[in-house]
């Protein structure tokens, strides 16, 4: 049976924007109740500006939310008191980045990440101790000789390299959930698939959870073994990765999953377009906000903003027009919906 | 107008710490040169001026410090800044006004003429990149940038005026020519600003050239040149509306900031020259321990910077519509 | 042509590695650039002079520099090479050992300048919220109060102050420039993800800023030293020159302060007033020298390279045999194209040959630095900086005419009227400080007669085609989103409606939604209007909907070209076919995908023979031996041994087609 590792209770992060005279807040994440199992890889998808890195940053403690708790392993992080006690949780859940080029500090040799690393938060090594851990975690992905690697700048990496250092970094710390924050999103096709299949074996070996950030849903159902999606700070679908993507319940979702470029479908000209953009969510009020551009809005969205309900097997959508699967309710009206 | 009325508050702000350092230094200063001048004044003025000037330099006063700063600004914002002991019994506002056209004409003129033709020559340099003016000017104006105002002023004080004897070596005009608006006048004044002029757009001009080409060269990197390029628009063009327009813009924010360091170089060259302007009778002040007179005409020096920061600052904002949108 | 010209006289001689690809660390780099750069080498080495004047006067100074020993007013001669002052002491004496206290200021200032500067303006950008808000407010102040009277104010009441008070003055004062500068700089910065990285790894905040920020910004605390230290020189030396400061001391601005009271200018003492002021302008000027230096280090802009064979040499080739088809629009003929850099030469488009025909829609994919985009730039003769790229040989054949052979003023008439490009970013490639339509007027005014009223009526009518409001014709570029941007930009391309329309990544910028929606849009708009398109992408997925034939570029060359279907369905060279596989699909069964192991090859050093066989899981002897032609397969080509007809067919491959 599946073990919640970490799991977050309404969070929400605004932020202050606008001038002095006239504040507005951004809401960058709203409400979002999210889990992580032990040994899972959950996806979590979305356009930039939906509030996917927000969470990110939320779940490693760079940002504090302003409302809403997260928990991890069963204890709220707003307890968290002294330094020894944030650093436990910083090497328990640490983070890979997005850009491999900005992510290792140019001044340094790479092995600089991974020894501060052990340095700050496995004292018990020696000099000796951290130099094999080094080797270990280079090694685990797969930068081979790990003693040669080691001693390399930076600009002596190429694209692919760089993002597995970061994934050594990562694991330096005996991570139990590594947050990956778009780590493929800016390396070239031909080696994508590498650092994707990097990540599922350090699922398998190590043990490690993953919360897998990516705009890009074919690499998140590459990998991941549930998918959350994300539109403008609100989690509007969440569910296995096979039945969001094959039965989207969310309209967005289905947006989204149009939008993916597949080599191999046929398409025509014809084929709807949608010119609308994800919405600025500065001081927004109740309702969807998905709604101005929604096909199937009623009513009911301008005014109610509609909350995740179970629509499947562990299948849910924030969508007050979506209808659940046959086999959980007898009313089967979703077939105008999931057709595209 | 957002933008207006920051750039507005931060004039105000700065002329409101220069005021304060004006008032605080003084009383931060070991020894007792304020009480020296003090006693040079004694007996000569109304109790009341000197009262006045005893505020402003915190001699002789049991006032609290808040009390005598209020004062002190007051008197500020009227413009009472004493009576001058250089040009005794005078006012110092009379005087300073006396000084003020000499330097608005001499500094003024050339700082703006070196800003303008800097900038242009920096913006063809840039442009034609490799070319004969790019191969010349900017490795000669780096040297020259380092060099200071004041020896500039000598050598050019030695050639022009001690060797070949082409010009008038100090002085503003010949003191036995009326002042008076003549043409013996004016032409003798142009005649005695020559080399002071010369000598200031010798050495502002090179930081300008050097630093607009600097930017013409980044600029024309960007991708809107080489749309601009793909547009099919004359070289013209391209240079001026888009690679120029937008290579200003660094510019003139740089004219703010340096504008200090021009201002310095100014007060010296008219101190070499003798030059009856701001910058000269500040030194003279300093000289005589005017210090009336030397906070007056700091303050100046500081409205005149704030002043053509405005000028720039508004400049900017007609240029780019992204500083008018940002505040 | 000359060998590798360099733009610049003074700049680097000899090859040169760019920044940050010497072997050894960060600092030795640093070091190493200085070294090669001829600015800087002459500032460091006018600045040891100074700093060996300084440490051994005694030795060097032929008399004691303040007795009075000779007669005053001493011309120059042997025996005193500057002559004598008005009290009869020894002038080159004098010079040398009042080096010591210049540079003595000099470093002191800038040494206390810059640990201020770093304090502020680091800490300013790290902190953020109100501390930033005040330190940089107090910056600005600072900056724009004239310091020089500032200081002479100062120095007003305390006459005679000593160096130390000097040294403090200066240094407290002259901060703000650096620290505005590191601020910027560090706010750059800040959002980096390696500092993220550190945070978040749970690094104090002292051990962020000292060792995970300064070190990268060694230039540039460099430079500020450099600024403050030529700042207190000059202002010292015009501070002691009007005789604020201690009279007795020795310094430059002090001779020259007693040199101008005693008239030495008019009284035949010249050199007395002279060398002081050359010394004060030559240390000046070796710090100018080593901070412009420091500037071009750090700013590869600002240094220039150019190829030793440009164009010309293309020129003169006879334009091939084949007269051009009618129903091409575009012929590139064996186009090769290179980049200057500090070693040899980097072929970025090798021997490239492809055709598009009238209303086709060619997609052409490849990976980062493939060079796709050279050859883009290529096509349009947009290669300029900052990709100071050059073709060396080949022909562009444009409805006819060789774009190769033509000089700017005709390929200006050609333009945008012909074909017309759409670039990758358009926040970059529209100019900020014009409005939409300011844009548009001013492609319609260079290529047309149009009057403003009809120039205003086809702007509205352009934007109408890629569904934006023509309100947002007033609109500056920063105020549209990312995606309006992108279709102004394409709206500006159909001004004219060309025949050819050059699309560089114009959706890559963009959420897959708005990258779906703006492709159909082209795809209509192309059905609609008729004209033909090549577009560059590095989402092969991209492109499998939308073009009707596909070239894919590997490492400078073409790897395959074929009808895009059945180069989708077949793919026919081992590299296409694993970037294919390479793709996950949200569609049929999750399968294992391998990806392409290592990267692509350094196009400065390509692999002999085939350049993708040290990744390809086919390769074989042969594929080394060298680099494999263009193989007609079925009226598509494939550039791979595989399809060699001489040579004895792979068996699986030969089913396979």
């Amino acid at each position: 049976m599946s073990e919640t590792l970490l799991r977050t209770e309404g969070l929400a992060r605004h932020f202050r924007v606008g001038k002095l005279l006239s504040p507005q807040t951004l809401h960058a994440v709203d409400d979002v109740n999210l889990s992580i199992d032990r040994g899972e890889i959950v996806a979590l998808v979305g356009e930039s500006g939906s509030g996917k890195s927000t969470i990110a940053r939320l779940l490693a403690r760079v940002y504090k939310p302003t409302q809403g708790e997260i928990y991890f392993e069963g204890k709220p992080l707003s307890r968290i008191r002294g330094r020894r006690q944030r650093l436990a949780y910083s090497s328990d859940v640490p983070m890979v980045f997005q850009d491999p080029y900005a992510s290792t500090n140019p001044a340094y040799r790479i092995s600089h990440g991974i020894q501060r690393a052990l340095h700050l938060h496995r004292r018990d090594l020696g000099r000796k101790g951290r130099a094999a851990e080094t080797d270990r975690v280079l090694d685990a992905v797969g930068l081979v000789p790990a003693r040669a690697a080691a001693r390399k700048f930076p600009y002596e990496l190429s694209g692919g390299q760089r993002q597995r250092v970061g994934f050594a970094q990562a694991l330096a710390f005996r991570p139990k959930l590594i947050i990956a924050d778009e780590p493929v999103s800016m390396l070239d096709v031909s080696i994508r698939i590498g650092i994707l299949n990097l990540m599922s074996e350090l699922r398998e070996r190590e043990g490690v959870s993953f919360l897998y950030i990516t705009h890009d849903v074919a690499s998140a159902r590459y990998i991941a073994d549930r998918v959350l999606v994300m539109y403008a700070g609100h989690l509007v679908e969440e569910g296995p990765t096979e039945a969001v993507l094959q039965r989207p319940k969310h309209p967005y979702t289905q947006l989204l999953l149009s939008a993916v470029p597949d080599p191999r479908a046929e398409l025509g000209v014809a084929d709807k377009t949608d010119v609308g953009e994800p919405p600025k969510v500065v001081d927004p009020g109740e309702g969807c906000r998905f709604r101005a551009r929604c096909p199937y809005a009623i009513a009911r969205c301008e005014t109610e903003t509609p909350l995740l309900r179970l629509l499947g097997q562990r299948h849910r959508a924030a969508c007050h027009v979506a209808a659940a699967d046959a086999d959980l309710t007898a009313e089967p009206q979703l077939a105008a919906l999931t057709d595209s | 107008m957002r933008f207006v009325v920051r750039r507005l508050g931060f004039f105000v702000l700065t002329l409101w710490a220069a005021v304060t350092l004006n008032f605080l230094i003084p009383r931060l200063m070991p020894g007792n040169a304020a009480i020296a001048m003090m006693s040079r004044y004694k007996g000569h003025i109304q109790p009341q001026a000197l009262h006045a000037i005893e505020v402003a330099f915190g001699v002789n006063t049991h006032e609290s410090l808040v009390h005598a700063y209020f004062t002190y600004l007051g008197n500020i914002a009227r413009l009472r800044f004493g009576i001058s002991l250089t040009f005794f019994p005078d006012q110092v506002t009379h005087q300073v006004l006396q000084a003020l056209p000499w330097t608005l004409a001499l500094v003024g003129i050339t700082t703006i003429l070196a800003f303008v033709l800097g900038t242009f020559i920096g913006l063809i340099s840039g442009w034609r990149r490799g070319g004969m003016l790019d191969g010349t000017l900017p490795p000669l104006f780096v040297i020259t940038s380092a060099f200071p105002y004041f020896w500039i002023g000598l050598l050019a004080i030695w050639l022009f005026s001690i060797k070949l004897g082409w010009l008038p070596e100090s002085g503003g005009y010949d003191v036995q020519t009326n002042v008076a608006w003549s043409w013996s006048f004016v032409s003798d004044a142009l005649t005695h600003a020559v080399l002071p002029a010369f000598t200031i757009l010798i050495t502002a001009i090179g930081g300008w050239i050097l630093t607009m080409r600097n930017n013409m060269i980044s600029v024309l990197a960007e991708d809107y040149v080489r749309m601009a390029r793909a547009k099919g628009l004359s070289s013209w063009r391209i240079m001026w509306t888009y690679a120029g327009r937008n290579a200003i813009l660094p510019n003139l924010a740089g004219f703010a900031m340096s504008l200090g360091f021009v201002v310095s170089g100014a007060i010296l060259v008219e101190y070499v020259f003798n030059y009856p302007g701001v910058g000269w009778m500040f030194l003279q002040s300093v000289e005589n321990q005017d210090y009336a007179l030397m906070q007056a005409l700091f303050l100046l020096l500081t409205v005149a910077v704030l002043v053509a920061i405005l000028a720039a600052d508004g400049a900017t904002a007609v240029l780019d519509p992204r500083t008018r949108d940002r505040s | 042509m000359t060998a590798v010209t360099a733009a610049e006289p003074a700049a680097t001689p000899g090859p040169e590695p760019p920044l940050g690809a010497a072997r050894r660390g960060y600092g030795a780099d640093l070091w190493n650039a200085v070294l090669r750069n001829r600015k800087a080498l002459v500032g460091l080495l006018m600045l040891l002079f100074f700093v060996v004047l300084a440490t051994f006067p005694g030795q060097i100074a032929p008399y004691n520099p303040q007795a009075t020993d000779f007669l005053p007013g001493l011309g120059p001669s042997r025996a005193h090479w500057f002559g004598t002052t008005a009290y009869g002491q020894d002038v080159l004496s004098q010079v040398i050992w009042a080096t010591r206290q210049s540079l003595l200021i000099a470093f002191a200032v800038g040494g206390l300048a810059t640990v201020l500067a770093v304090l502020v303006g680091v800490s300013a950008a790290y902190l953020g919220g109100i501390a930033d808000g005040t330190l940089s407010l107090l910056t600005d102040v600072l900056l724009v109060i004239p310091i020089f009277p500032l200081i002479i104010v100062i120095a007003a009441y305390e006459k005679n102050s000593g160096l130390g008070m000097l040294v403090i003055v200066l240094g407290a004062l002259g901060w703000s420039y650096g620290a505005r500068q590191l601020r910027s700089q560090t706010l750059s910065l800040r959002t980096r993800d390696f500092l993220e990285s550190a945070r978040v790894r749970g690094e104090r905040r002292i051990y962020v800023i000292v060792c995970e920020i300064l070190p990268t910004m060694t230039s540039l605390i460099v430079a500020t030293f450099l600024g403050a230290a030529l700042y207190a020189v000059l202002a010292a030396a015009g501070l002691q020159f009007i005789g604020l400061g201690d009279p007795n001391s020795q310094s430059w601005g002090t001779m020259l302060y007693w040199a101008e009271n005693n008239e030495a200018l008019g009284a035949g003492m010249v050199l007395w007033a002279i060398m002081p002021g050359i010394c004060v302008a030559a240390l000046g000027a070796a710090f100018a020298l080593l901070n412009y230096a420091f500037d071009e280090i750090s700013n590869p802009a600002l240094r220039m390279r150019r190829l030793d064979r440009p164009i010309d040499g293309a020129r003169g080739d006879a334009v091939p045999a084949v007269p051009p088809a009618p129903d091409r629009i575009l012929e590139v003929r064996g186009l090769t194209v290179a980049y200057a850099t500090d070693g040899d030469p980097v072929i970025a488009v090798d021997n490239v040959d492809f055709d598009v025909a009238r209303g086709e829609f060619l997609g052409i994919v490849g990976e980062s630095g493939c060079g796709k985009s050279t050859l883009l730039y290529a096509i349009t003769r947009l290669l300029g900086p900052p990709f100071a790229g050059e073709i060396m040989s080949g022909h562009i054949l444009f409805q006819g005419r060789d774009l190769v052979s033509l000089d700017e003023r005709q390929l200006r008439h050609l333009r945008w009227r012909e074909f017309s490009v759409v670039m990758q970013s358009a926040m970059n490639a529209l100019n900020p400080v014009l409005s939409i339509e300011a844009q548009m007027r001013d492609a319609c005014k260079a290529h047309s007669n149009m009057t403003d009223k009809e120039i205003a009526a086809r702007s509205r009518e352009v934007l109408q085609l890629v569904s934006i409001d023509p309100i947002h014709l007033h609109s500056y570029p920063h105020q549209l989103s990312g995606g309006m941007r992108q279709r102004a930009m394409i709206a500006m391309a159909l001004l004219f409606t060309p025949d050819l329309i050059i699309m560089d990544e114009p959706t890559s910028a963009l959420d897959v939604v708005a990258q779906r929606s703006l492709m159909v849009q082209i795809k209509e708009l192309q059905q609609r209007l008729g004209f033909a398109v090549v577009f560059v992408t590095h989402d092969m997925s991209l492109v499998g909907h939308f073009s009707d034939r596909v070239l894919v570029m590997y490492a400078a060359q073409v790897a395959e070209l074929g009808r895009t279907r059945p180069l989708f369905a077949q793919p026919r060279h081992p590299y296409t076919r694993a970037l294919m596989e390479a793709f996950p699909s949200i569609h049929g069964p999750n399968a294992r995908l391998t990806g392409i192991p290592g990267s692509p090859p350094d196009l400065a050093r390509p692999p002999a023979g085939c350049r993708f066989a040290p990744r390809c899981p086919q390769a074989m002897a042969r594929c080394h031996e060298g680099v494999p032609p263009l193989h007609d397969v079925e009226g598509d080509l494939v550039r791979c041994v595989l399809y060699d007809k001489g040579a004895v067919p792979e068996p699986t491959l030969v089913q396979a087609s």
